[in-house]
């Protein structure tokens, strides 16, 4: 029956403008980091077509590929956990602002089901996006002609971009339950953004490890001290949040009144 | 057999075996302080056509929604085909078709994709889309985008939803909303049809008094969260009565020349004479009034159905 349901959750993103809107939206990182590199090489070439090339230059980015593959990693990570936020946010709260999820809820399908079925759909939507968002980084590098590009940077690039996205995947569910609960797209975006602005509060304060929302921006360098790797017990934490948030989204689904 | 005849048989076959599609037992459902519903108790019996009538806010789609267990009665069970619904129950919605108040579709999807959604969660053969499809003529709309169709035909997609699977009990919140006459009539024949040919049980809840009167076998009146009355076809009928409207130059005067001729039950209304128990000698009572030098403006038969009962017992004006 799952692969039924799964087939069906699939079904419902033809034709879907915000698949496209996803893409459109994640692609504006490397684009922009490309930008940046560019602009930190040129400066005065950018300061012609009227681009701070000045105070690119007193930020203290180099236009090396070490720097770049940092900030793509950041795109993956940062970027990421709010554009996840909105796919799941999509993905779920579609059923309450389209006023679908009543039929979803009196048939011969276990109500589980469809919860697995969209974090399915999130996760290959998601590793869709960062594929292809690691494709257009490392083709903007190469066509920008980055010095210190190694076999060893690109594979590390690739390693930290997708445990960065992994780990944000793992935190969804929890999103998951906040639009089935607030029965739409705006209560898990809202959520999502309060813990990333929660995460770099605490990012200063030496909780972050224990903070589901903040082990991530601390682990791509975007708060806080930048770590190498993600600490033992923050896997735990993670461990518990993606737990969590699948019991609360199912037992949403199975108990709570759908007066929709 | 007509439509009547054949519900009544269903009706009859379905006492026979004590098949009960619907079992609600002291149901209730509590909203803070308000009771939505209280203390129902309500039997539908499978293959009939069961209209459930009340006035906006009398606690239909709060009903509804607990025998399809999208919410939970704060008292009380219900069964459905046997099974007892529980929050997150699957057992009896293979067999169940629903739409509760309004239509809804997925927006980007053509009619066929979202009735291939439905075919795919209730495991129907791929036949079945093009069958519904056909049953509730979408034909020239499936391949639309439901995000472009009219009211009118998003509750025919909601229908076609509800039908895919060939449910044995039908659970139908306010069916006809937003439907043309044209469109009210083919739904009430194929609900018709549903009962009479397939043996669908149909659970029907409406504000329209006169499609339920017209479709239902039994109808069960709610009234501020209460079954306050079940009439079967026969009571239906016993309610419906005739009047005579008859307009005329001196109310008075011809007030008493019919009580002189018989006539029995006569009042006086702001619209004219009511003549009640006349419907058989109006040709009489119009010559007697013209005979005796009276104007006569109208004479037109009444008849006083289940609206006005309706009204009478939920407290309306009549």
């Amino acid at each position: 029956m799952f692969a039924q349901v799964l087939a069906a959750e699939f079904l419902k993103l033809r034709r879907s403008k915000v698949t496209w809107f996803s893409l459109a939206a994640l692609s504006l990182g490397p684009l922009a980091i490309a930008l940046m590199m560019w602009i930190v090489r040129e400066p005065g070439r950018a300061a012609k077509l009227g681009l701070l090339g000045t105070k690119a230059n007193l930020s203290g980015l180099t236009a090396t590929w070490p720097a770049y593959s940092s900030m793509l990693t950041m795109v993956v990570g940062f970027g990421g956990m709010l554009l996840l936020a909105f796919v799941v946010a999509f993905v779920f709260g579609r059923e309450y602002t389209e006023g679908t999820a009543k039929n979803l809820l009196a048939l011969p399908v276990g109500r589980h089901w469809f919860a697995l079925a969209k974090l399915v759909v999130a996760a290959v939507w998601w590793a869709a996006l960062v594929a292809a968002v690691l494709v257009e980084g490392f083709a903007l590098g190469a066509l920008l002609r980055l010095p210190g590009f190694s076999a060893s940077l690109a594979a590390s690039t690739v390693r930290d971009a997708l445990l960065a996205a992994t780990v944000a995947y793992l935190l969804v569910p929890v999103v998951a339950w906040i639009a089935m609960l607030g029965r739409g797209y705006l209560p898990p975006l809202g959520f999502a953004l309060a813990m990333l602005m929660l995460g770099d509060v605490l990012g200063h304060t030496g909780w972050a490890p224990w903070f589901p929302w903040a082990i991530v921006p601390q682990f791509i360098g975007a708060i806080g001290k930048p770590a190498t790797t993600i600490a033992p017990v923050s896997f735990v934490v993670i461990a518990l949040t993606f737990a969590g948030g699948i019991a609360a989204t199912i037992a949403q689904l199975r108990w709570a009144d759908n007066a929709q | 057999m007509n439509a009547a005849e054949g519900g009544a048989t269903a009706v009859a076959d379905a006492a026979a075996t004590g098949g009960v599609a619907i079992a609600a037992r002291r149901l209730e459902r509590r909203y803070g302080d308000v009771l939505a519903v209280e203390a129902l108790d309500l039997n539908v019996r499978r293959g009939e056509i069961y209209g459930f009538l009340g006035r906006n806010g009398a606690g239909k789609t709060t009903t509804i929604r607990m025998v399809l267990g999208l919410i939970r009665p704060s008292a009380g069970e219900v069964d459905v085909l046997g099974a007892r619904v529980k929050p997150g129950a699957t057992a009896p919605f293979a067999r169940v078709g629903y739409l509760v108040e309004s239509a809804t579709a997925y927006p980007n999807l053509t009619v066929r994709e979202n009735l291939e959604i439905q075919r795919r969660l209730t495991a129907t053969p791929h036949t079945a889309v093009g069958e519904a499809i056909a049953l509730l003529r979408l034909d020239g709309l499936a391949d639309r985008r439901a995000g472009v169709l009219s009211l009118g035909n998003k509750q025919r997609l909601s229908l076609a939803r509800a039908l895919l699977h060939h449910p044995d009990l039908l659970v139908l919140d306010e069916p006809t909303n937003a439907l043309d006459p044209a469109g009210i009539a083919e739904v009430r024949e194929l609900l018709r049809s549903l009962a009479r040919e397939r043996g669908v049980t149909v659970f029907v809840s409406s504000h329209i008094l006169g499609e339920v009167a017209q479709l239902a076998d039994r109808i069960g009146i709610m009234h501020e969260g209460r079954l306050i009355e079940e009439l079967d076809r026969e009571q239906l009928r016993a309610q419906e009565r005739l009047y005579v409207r008859v307009g005329v130059s001196d109310q008075a005067r011809a007030a008493t020349l019919l009580a002189a001729a018989g006539f029995a039950r006569i009042d006086q209304a702001g619209d004219g004479l009511r003549v009640h128990e006349a419907e058989g000698r109006v040709p009489e009572m119009a010559r007697l009034l013209v005979e005796a030098g009276l104007d006569l403006t109208e004479l037109t038969t009444v008849r006083e159905d289940l609206e006005r009962h309706f009204l009478r017992i939920t407290g309306g004006a009549a």
